[in-house]
Formats: structure tokens, sequence, C-alpha cells
């Protein structure tokens, strides 16, 4: 990436460029949770380099601003390489100079997770990065199932969180099952319902109520969670088919691993309430924490009283025997 | 667009990482489960909880009346199968013995087993039921294994599964919800005692999707040691032949998103299975149907019976009986059921259910009755349920007109 940004500069301005486009998400299909983790990967290269390039294409016209403002946006990028940010920086702080300090009007607004921080006390952007703390540890219980899905969230208690940021994501039908079979989502994401198996399936949920139909192999169902809450995921085929999409209304939120392991990343300093549901619990743990800088660990145990329906109900609420296979 | 994305990647960097949901491994879920529920209840019937009307005398006195239309319960015991000391053969129920008196019951607590193995398409079930009864009037307390079975999913890209062991029947749709907390209303039909019967044999399952018609084919079939009526009509835990009786349900399926349609027919055909040589037959033909769309659900099933007149003596779960008549009847009820969903899992569901059944013992005068049945279920809980409900009996040809009218209810908490 170093290269590619010195053979651009090395260019120089001499030449004009027809600039490629900006459009994401890319056109790659997604057919797994795995193709689903590529497209990611190949979409954050990809915005990297339109960030670099695109700064350099407004360095060429003379539009400093917007180079200085690309290449801003360019070094906020989550985990930027080290070299990456080494070359940009005096690169976008020579272009800030140009502008006169001016932000373009085509510059991208600061990023939700930093608005409320930025808007009461401005500093500068490396600083805040680093204000934001890791909190992580572990959940223990869940009964016989163990802890594993355990879904955690912090919800800040004495000033505002950073806006939710609905994603996308997808969840298979998989040898009559729902993989993953516990997935947390922000208010407002999609989940793509993919069907893997040979058969037909359905998914429904009675509450809140919505219901795909029937759809055979490789087909794809989406739906939008936009209230927050656990929404039990049935097939109206095959009663033993049970998965849960937790909605949470809080970017602070992970889900525990097998071994109960979790962390969660840029929690903004503060009191928080944390939260831990879990599929084999009537009633979620609950409790305080203070989040300071240099993070904070938990260890959280939820109950293991709960088993999943002895009788599923089939979309129209009627009780349906798992043993009969059908 | 490109922005956006970039918003995207700082919040997913806030928001931890390793956010594409969980699935166990395979052995997560603990292999051995254990279910159940207690139903209790409170009936009163009408006059002396029978259908037997004071007076008349024709023998043997349950092939003049339906003796099972007084029902109190999900298991179809009536309030009392008391007949005064007339002559009986062998067509009665089971009884809770508490005649015309208002009372409360534990009608059944039930235990259901159930192991899936972890690491093979097996699953082992056995459901065990406990019947306390505190009237020396009626059956005695007793302790049923109902169902005990092995069941085989050989192949997971197919919907097919085998059955070993003592099982549901396969014939019409009843058998589905043959349970108290599973029933929407209290009493089983006046045909469930022909469908419902649990047999000892083998049975197999085979649906196949037909993906572009939103539609599936299934067929169910069984053979057993006994044909599908209910214990005390048809000896379950012996063959008195040794001669299978194969039953199944050949069904269809409509599934559209807002719309469920599904259709069935059904055969029975093997030895009466209360006689001793397997020339005495004994066939049935059902057909079912269903349809369900927002808040109804419309259900409906006919059966055909006959049996053929024995030989010998009948023996069946009432014991050793003298007279052994061909058999014939027509019947079949709709049930139409609407449920209102009131959030929390709590849920309301009134339905009606209209029924009538023809049948005649060769030699014996032919009846012909009818039940009008409305009642209310109410799931309070997940796990909890109350159920009322009122049986109008009318007696329209062949039988004397009698009191037999039921108001009964049931709470049934389910683990």
């Amino acid at each position: 990436m170093t290269l590619l940004l010195a053979l651009m500069l090395a260019a120089g301005s001499a030449q004009k460029h027809d600039w490629l486009g900006t459009e994401l998400p890319l056109p790659l299909t997604v057919r797994t949770p795995q193709d689903l983790e590529f497209k990611s990967a190949a979409e954050r290269q990809y915005l990297i380099f339109n960030l670099l390039a695109s700064g350099k294409l407004a360095w060429d016209q003379g539009d400093y601003a917007a180079a200085a403002s690309h290449w801003e946006s360019l070094l906020q990028v989550p985990g930027l390489d080290a070299d990456l940010d080494r070359v940009v920086r005096p690169f976008a702080e020579q272009a800030r100079a140009k502008a006169g300090g001016k932000t373009s009007e085509a510059a991208p607004p600061p990023p939700a997770a930093t608005r409320e921080e930025t808007a009461a006390a401005p500093r500068p952007q490396r600083k805040r990065e680093s204000a934001a703390a890791t909190v992580e540890g572990v959940v223990s219980g869940g009964g016989a199932a163990g802890p594993g899905g355990a879904v955690i969230t912090l919800k800040r208690t004495d000033g505002p969180m950073p806006a939710l940021q609905p994603s996308k994501k997808v969840v298979l039908q998989q040898g009559k099952a729902f993989v993953p079979r516990v997935l947390a989502v922000p208010a407002g994401s999609a989940v793509v319902f993919r069907n893997e198996d040979a058969i037909n399936h359905n998914v429904f949920s009675l509450s809140p109520h919505f219901d795909t139909g029937l759809y055979g192999k490789g087909g794809e169902k989406e739906e939008t969670f936009d209230k927050p809450g656990v929404v039990q995921l049935l097939c109206n085929i095959h009663s033993s088919m049970i998965g849960y999409v937790v909605v949470v209304d809080t970017p602070y939120y992970a889900q525990a691993d097998g071994s109960g392991a979790f962390s969660i990343k840029g929690v903004t300093p503060g009191e928080y309430e944390v939260e831990a549901w879990h599929e084999s619990a009537s009633q979620p743990t609950r409790q305080k924490l203070t989040v300071p800088r240099e993070g904070a660990k938990l260890a959280l145990t939820v109950a293991g009283d709960k088993q999943p329906p002895a009788f599923p109900p089939d979309k129209y609420g009627k009780p349906r025997q798992t043993q009969l296979g059908y | 667009m490109m922005l956006a994305t970039l918003a995207l990647l700082l919040a997913q960097e806030v928001s931890g990482s390793g956010q594409d949901g969980y699935t166990p491994p395979a052995d997560a879920q603990p292999p051995l489960r254990i279910l159940g529920y207690v139903d209790l209840g409170w009936a009163r019937a009408q006059g002396n909880g029978t259908s037997f009307a004071p007076g008349d005398t024709r023998i043997p006195a349950d092939y003049g009346v339906d003796t099972f239309a007084p029902a109190v319960n999900s298991r179809g015991d009536v309030a009392s199968t008391d007949s005064q000391g007339v002559f009986t053969n062998g067509f009665l129920p089971h009884s809770v013995g508490i005649g015309g008196h208002p009372s409360f019951l534990i009608n059944t607590v039930d235990l259901d087993v159930r192991y899936v193995s972890p690491s093979a398409p097996l699953m082992l079930f056995t459901r065990a039921q406990l019947l306390p009864r505190f009237s020396s009037a009626g059956d005695q307390t007793s302790l049923l294994v109902e169902q005990a079975f092995a069941r085989v999913i050989p192949f997971s890209s197919q919907e097919f599964a085998l059955t070993v062991g003592k099982s549901d029947s396969v014939f019409g749709i009843e058998y589905l919800e043959n349970e108290a907390n599973l029933r929407t209303g209290v009493t089983p039909s006046l045909i469930a005692r022909y469908t419902t019967g649990q047999g000892l044999g083998a049975k197999a399952f085979y649906r196949q999707q037909i993906a572009p018609l939103w539609s599936a084919l299934s067929l169910n079939v069984a053979a057993s040691n006994g044909g599908t009526l209910v214990d005390t009509l048809s000896p379950q835990s012996a063959s008195q032949t040794g001669t299978p009786v194969f039953s199944g349900r050949l069904g269809y399926e409509l599934n559209l998103p807002s719309v469920e349609v599904k259709l069935g027919f059904s055969a029975m055909d093997g030895p009466r299975n209360d006689q001793s040589q397997p020339g005495v037959r004994q066939k049935a033909l059902g057909a079912d149907a269903r349809l369900v769309f927002s808040i109804v659900e419309l259900r409906a099933e006919g059966i055909h019976l006959k049996q053929d007149e024995g030989a010998g003596d009948k023996i069946n779960g009432l014991g050793t009986h003298t007279v052994v008549s061909g058999f014939e009847v027509w019947g079949g009820y709709a049930q139409l059921a609407l449920g209102f969903d009131l959030g929390s899992a709590r849920r309301i569901s009134f339905y009606g259910r209209y029924e009538r059944r023809h049948a005649q013992f060769e030699g014996f005068t032919a009846i012909t009755v009818d039940r009008i049945t409305g009642g209310a279920r109410i799931d309070l809980l997940e796990n909890l349920a109350v159920k009322g409900e009122y049986l109008k009996n009318r007696e329209l040809e062949g039988a004397p007109q009698v009191d037999n009218d039921v108001l009964t209810s049931s709470l049934i908490y389910s683990w």
C-alpha cells in the first residue's frame, strides 16, 4: 500500500485520471458466513484504496480540502496499517494546511462513535481513540448447554452512547438447524436466512410476528429487526429447529464463545448497566459496571433454569410434538 | 456509500469482535430430557353421568347408546359407565366415576423421557402416565406406559423417519394433539375412540416437498399388533392373532405464507384383534382436512369403520365378552377455532365443534347421536393453560333421549 501511494504521488499532477467510482457494497455473492467475512475484508481493502486514491485525485485537482478530508477519513479506519498511517499522515496534514484548515464540503461527518464526545469536549483525534476502553470477561453457567452464545450488552447510564450501526448478517438453515443458533444484531439490522438444505424450510417467529413462507435449497429470505428483544426462530415444517436473533439497542455488545469468553472494544469510559442474556436462562443477568479508561474485566453468571420449548409451536401458535419427527 | 461503509467499520470496532453468532457443538445440548404435564380438572355431568337412560332395559346396554358421549377429560374418560346392573358387552370407555356430582379431578400426570443421541440420528422416547382415581365407582388408579419407542432419521437430507416400539397411531389427525396440553379443547371427538389408539409395532414416515408448488406429499404407514382403536376396545399389549394390522395416511400439504391447507386420507386393514381368527377382519377408511389462515383454524375428520362378526369370545381392554357382533360406524367432526395472541406467550382460543356418529352392532338397533361443543382455551403462560367447555350431547335416532350434557374444565401445567 505504501508503495502504491508513493507511485501515485510520484506520478504528479500532470495527468488527469477518470475516477472508477466508490460504490459499496461490492457485488460479491454471499452464501455463507465465510463469504460474508470475505466480502467484509474485501470491502475494507476497497475502502482503504478508495480513500487513498480519491485523496490523491483531489490533491491533483487542487482540491486540498477534499484531499485532506479523504485522507483524514482513511486515518480513522480501525486497525489501519501503521506504515500506511505513517506515510499518509504527513500528506493529510499538508493537504489540511494547503486548504487553510478548512473542512471540505464533501468531508465525511465524524463517525457515530465519536460524535457525542466531540460535542462535549473537542479534542485531537488520537486522544479520542485512546480513550476507548475494552471490556472483556467470562460468562459461566447456562446449565448443561454451557455459557456459549450468551449475549452481553452494555448500556451507558451516565451519558449518551454512539448511534447504533445496523448491519446485515446471515443465518443458514443447515442440517435441519439454524446456523448460527444464536445471533446478536443491533436494532435495525437485516438478517438473511439462507436454506442450505436439500429440503424446504420456513422461518417464522410468533413475537414479533414474521413468516418467510416456504422456500427451497439456495433460497434466501431477508427480515429486518427493528425492535430490541429476543426473537425465537422456528421452522413451520421441522419442529426441532430453533434459533434466536437477539436484537440489541446498544452498540456495545458481544457474544460469548464456547468457553464463555467475550470482549467489547471501543467502549467509552463511564457508568454502564450490563445485561447478559442466555437461551437457558429464564431471566437475564444484570449488574452495574464502571468502565475506566484502562478497560474493565467482568465475570458474569447466567442461569441454566430454562430449556428449549418442550412442544414448539407452529406458526399459528399450536404446540407440536418433536418426537414424532415431522 | 463509501462513507457509510466507513461508519460501519468504525461501528464494528466499537461493538466488539466476533459478532457472527454462536452455534453450539452437537453435543452441547443435554441428550436426556424429562418433560411432562399435570392435568387437573373440574367437571359436572348431567343425570348420573352416563348415557344410559333410566328404564332402558335393552341388552347389551352399551350397544344401544353412546357410552363415550359424556366425556370429561382429554383422555375421553366419562363421568360414569354405571349401567345400573344392566348387562354390558365391552363397548365402554374409561370412567372417572363421578356420576352426576361436580368433582375435581387429577386427570393425568404425564412424564415423558426423551433421549436424543448426540452422535447418531436416534431418539428414544417413553411416555408414562399416572392416572390417580379417587372414586370407587370408576376406574382404579393406574400407571400406563403409553409410548415407548426408538426413532431413527437415517438421512439428514430427507424427511424420512422410522419408528419401532409402542407409539401413536398414524390414522387421521386427532392423535397429533391427543394430550391435554396439546389439545385445543378439553375432550376428544366422538370418533377418537377409533383413531387414536397406540399400537406396538413399526412405522415409517416420508415426506416429499414440492417447492415450486409450496406443497408436500407425505406417507405415514404402520404395522402394529392392533388397530387404531383405543385400549378399552382393543387390547394393545398383545395381538390375539399374531398377524399385524396395517394402517396408513397419505397427506398433502399446501404451505402458503398466509394460508395452510392439509388434507389426508387414511386406511386401516387387518385382523380384528379382539378375535383370535385372522380371517375376522376390521377395515377403516378416513379423510381429514385442516385449513389455517390468520386467526382461524378449521379442522374436520371423518371415518368409516367396519368389523366382521367374530366366532369366539371378544377379548379387549375391558376383559372377555361373549357377544361378538359385526360392527359398522360412520362418524366425523368439524371444529372451528379462533386464536388470539395476547403477547408474552399468552393466547386465547375460542372453539366450537360439531360431530355426528352413526353406529350399529349387527342385529341391534342403529343409533345416531351428535354433539355440539363450545369452549375456550387460555394459555396464561408458556407452560400453563386453562380450558373450559360445554358438551351438548343429543340422541337423534335409535337411542333414548337422556340428560348427558357435560360442563368440564382443565388446568394444565407443563414442564
